[in-house]
């Protein structure tokens, strides 16, 4: 199933204010974990003391280890990411612009939109094997979703009149899909976007472990299985990292991005 | 009736002559059949697995579980996040344990679940349960952040205690956000209970579909990918009809709007 | 007998920017039982500061509101303060009918006896027929009616009105002040009713307080002292009537009365 734009979930926005009863009961929480663990030997090996999960953070040996598959992790969620936006948010302009060209795909669409994403991921692995490909195509296929019913929404909803004047000033139909449709429903494609940003991790992640090898995924599963638990915790804190250092620079750059949207529009009118 | 050049009959066309085509590449083995068994054979196989009620049972033991990590999710955040929409404190005291599990993408979960409670269902539920969490817990809490002061007032001007406040006032006002967190955990359920089922898991729809992948029954494969679509669909139906009657009040506000 | 006393009433806001305002200073007046009492003065001088405090809803920074001999501090079970936003205080969930119920809910009717009730009320205040519409389907008058049915059907001893005709045209508003009247005098309740209009006041009461600018204090007590029942053609007309409005005009204008 995927998310159209009006079910974009809340975002929360941070006071910046120095937060000391969160900080608080972050840190009692370590402390209980860390404690909890320490006088319990029964259950650290599901459960080590969050001191010997930083520790083994910071072993070089597995620094290097987790490094090499972030970025493996890095890559695939890149290249998935940025391929999936590049050809929605094409497809998505011309199905939201063109009404035939939307009437001949609907019923496909709503056909394959219900069925939850990863439920590609064995299909990929017979036509692809169980290599780069496969991920990132599985990656492709799941962002795509968002972003494309993002997209050909924003479409619909541009007015018609910015259209006409597009027109008036003697514009062809590909210049007015690239220079005012695209523009016009970029606050439509961002949420789309933005949707697909943890979608794109929950893809790579889930088919790293279906098919191992390599990745954080793997990594994670993998040193669950031969009960590694504090590694297993330190993949974790790396995933947890990676998914907020690319939510924060999801915002950086939308941020920008829709200044200079906001700009392109205005010249465009006049 | 007249024929529209926009007709929906344009799309039900493409998708016969996109399974004609199909059946035509598997049965001449211009596509390797092993990979594209022939459109009718994936029906049959399809119709079959239906009658004999095995994927009924498949898709029964993966509900199970969506239902309980979804229930669960719902039965905790909406409370908590009411809570928290109600009373800043104890949002800020949450709000760093929040913002540092919330980043995680649920299937890393998975491992850590496989641990505590092994391959079973309370496993499933878990993982879940975890996902759901936050759209759920942070609408709720925007939705009654929103809630108008003057219907505060209202409630207390005709003396409601708080906690009738909450049953009576806050919570229905802040439904149609709520309903919008219990909508996006709907999709999230369904994709969890599957991944969840890939990785570790001996029933199940996402077993099943993975399972008939590695023991090359293709036909298979796609028949449980179809009955998958087809229980996205029927959920996503379910849900908007739930909705809809609960929330009619909202949508003709809405539409009065314009 | 006095229900509802205000004693030496302040209340300033603490802004943003960390200076505050004083929206009321000082403010004394008393309402007795049964009374039909209006309070004037000009927009933003404090008058739903001031009912928001009597109503317990926000907590004043010097003196104390009594209410039939208690303190409020907090809202008291007796009184109903109808909004100035009544779009705002409606539950858009609920209809018409449903609306006018929630007081009956609360305080625990029976089904039967509360439907009645606020059937009953529905009639009154002119909406029959529009019981099963949701608020958001009416005009703003008549949403600003199912309020007032709404807090009628508690049946508090003191209703606290702010500025409820503001949003409805002339028409529709004498024959709202017309029907306000009469359920006062079906019910018996004791209203406290705010308004920049002087004649609506006038026209209305049995007292007027006169706000001033703010920080406003009470500049003037009117005693009205025109005949019941009233009626929107004599009543107007009488010269008493002109009389009085001169007065509060030249209090609150002293410009407009000077031939400025
Ligand atoms: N919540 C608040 N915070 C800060 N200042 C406020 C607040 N509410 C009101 N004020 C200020 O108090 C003063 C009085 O406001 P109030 O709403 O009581 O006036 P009013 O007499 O009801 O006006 P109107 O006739 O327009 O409704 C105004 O100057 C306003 O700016
Ligand atoms: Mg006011």
């Amino acid at each position: 199933m995927s998310l159209s734009n009006h079910e974009r979930g809340s975002e929360v926005k941070s006071s910046g204010r120095f937060n000391f009863s969160g900080l608080a009961l972050f840190a009692a929480l370590l402390l209980l974990w860390e404690f909890s663990s320490r006088f319990t030997p029964a259950i650290q090996p599901y459960f080590p003391p969050a001191s010997r999960v930083i520790h083994s953070l910071f072993q070089p040996s597995l620094a290097r280890e987790l490094f090499g598959h972030l970025l493996d992790t890095l890559g695939r969620f890149l290249g998935g990411y940025f391929l999936a936006a590049a050809m929605a948010v094409s497809l998505g302009i011309i199905l939201g612009y063109f009404r035939f060209a939307y009437s001949l795909l609907e019923v496909v669409i709503e056909l394959l939109r219900p069925m939850p994403s990863v439920a590609i991921i064995p299909v990929a692995i017979l036509l692809l094997g169980i290599g780069n490909s496969m991920m990132v195509a599985v990656t492709v296929y799941a962002c795509a979703w968002p972003i494309l019913i993002n997209t050909i929404d924003g479409v619909r909803n541009i007015d018609r009149t910015l259209i006409d004047t597009g027109r008036t000033f003697g514009l062809g139909r590909w210049k007015i899909l690239r220079r005012i449709a695209l523009p016009a429903a970029a606050p439509y494609i961002v949420t789309g976007l933005r949707i697909s940003l943890s979608i794109a991790l929950i893809l790579v992640t889930t088919s790293e472990m279906v098919v191992g090898g390599s990745g954080l995924g793997f990594f994670i599963l993998d040193e669950e299985r031969s009960l590694h638990t504090s590694n297993m915790y330190a993949g974790i804190v790396v995933v947890a990292l990676l998914g907020y250092a690319l939510n924060r620079l999801f915002i950086a750059v939308e941020t920008k991005a829709m200044a200079w949207h906001r700009g392109l529009t205005a010249r465009g009118m006049l | 009736m007249t024929w529209s050049r926009e007709s929906k009959l344009n799309g039900f066309l493409v998708l016969l002559s996109v399974m004609a085509a199909w059946e035509l590449v598997s049965r001449t083995e211009m596509l390797n059949p092993l990979f594209f068994p022939p459109m009718s054979k994936i029906l049959r196989s399809f119709f079959s697995l239906v009658f004999s009620g095995e994927i009924l049972a498949q898709i029964l033991s993966s509900m199970r579980r969506a239902a309980a990590g979804y229930l669960l999710a719902a039965l905790v955040c909406i409370p908590l996040g009411i809570i928290m929409g109600l009373f800043n404190s104890v949002y800020r005291a949450l709000e760093v344990v929040i913002e540092t599990a919330r980043p995680l993408p649920p299937p890393v979960v998975v491992p850590v679940a496989m641990l505590f409670f092994g391959l079973g269902d309370g496993m499933k539920v878990f993982v879940i349960f975890f996902s759901c969490l936050w759209p759920i817990l942070l609408n709720t809490m925007d939705g009654v952040r929103n809630i108008d002061r003057v219907l505060i007032h209202t409630a207390r001007t005709f003396g409601l205690s708080q906690g009738r406040a909450i049953l009576k006032v806050i919570l229905p006002a802040a439904s149609p956000q709520i309903m919008t967190g219990l909508r996006i955990s709907l999709a999230i359920t369904l994709i969890l209970v599957v991944i969840s089922e890939m990785v570790g898991s001996s029933d199940g729809i996402g077993y099943f579909i993975l399972d008939s992948q590695r023991r090359l029954k293709v036909d298979q494969m796609y028949a449980g990918m179809l009955s998958l679509a087809l229980l996205g669909y029927l959920l996503n139906q379910l849900f908007l009809l739930f909705s809809n009657t609960f929330l009619s009040w909202h949508r003709g506000m809405l539409r009065s709007d314009k | 007998m006095s229900i509802l006393d205000v004693e030496g009433l302040s209340k300033s806001y603490r802004q943003a920017g960390g200076e505050s305002t004083l929206a009321i200073e000082n403010i004394s007046f008393q309402v007795n039982e049964g009374e039909f009492v209006s309070l004037v003065g000009p927009s933003g001088c404090g008058k739903t500061t001031l009912l928001m405090c009597m109503a317990g809803l926000i907590a004043p920074s010097a003196g104390r509101v009594v209410v039939k001999a208690a303190e409020v501090d907090g809202p008291p079970r007796n009184l109903v303060l109808v909004f100035q936003e009544y779009n705002k205080s409606l539950f858009a969930w609920r209809t018409v009918l449903g609306n006018v119920l929630f007081g009956l809910e609360v305080k625990g009717k029976p089904a039967r006896e509360a439907e009645e009730k606020a059937s009953y009320l529905i009639g009154l205040v002119g909406l029959d027929g529009f019981e099963r519409h949701y608020p958001w389907e009416l005009s703003g008058g008549m949403q600003q009616r199912v309020a007032i049915a709404r807090a009628l059907a508690y049946e508090p001893e003191v209703l606290l009105m702010d500025e409820p005709f503001g949003s409805v045209d002339a028409m529709t508003r004498l024959e709202l002040e017309d029907g306000l009247l009469r359920l006062w005098k079906e019910l018996g309740t004791t209203i406290l009713f705010v308004t920049h209009d002087i004649e609506e006041a006038i026209y209305l009461s049995d007292r007027i307080y006169v706000l001033g600018r703010r920080p406003s204090r009470v500049i003037q007590a009117v005693e009205v002292r025109l005949g019941r029942p009233r009626n929107q053609l004599t009543t107007r007309a009488d010269a008493s009537f002109m009389e009085l409005r001169n007065e509060i005009y030249k209090q609150t204008a002293p410009r407009l009365s000077s031939g400025w």
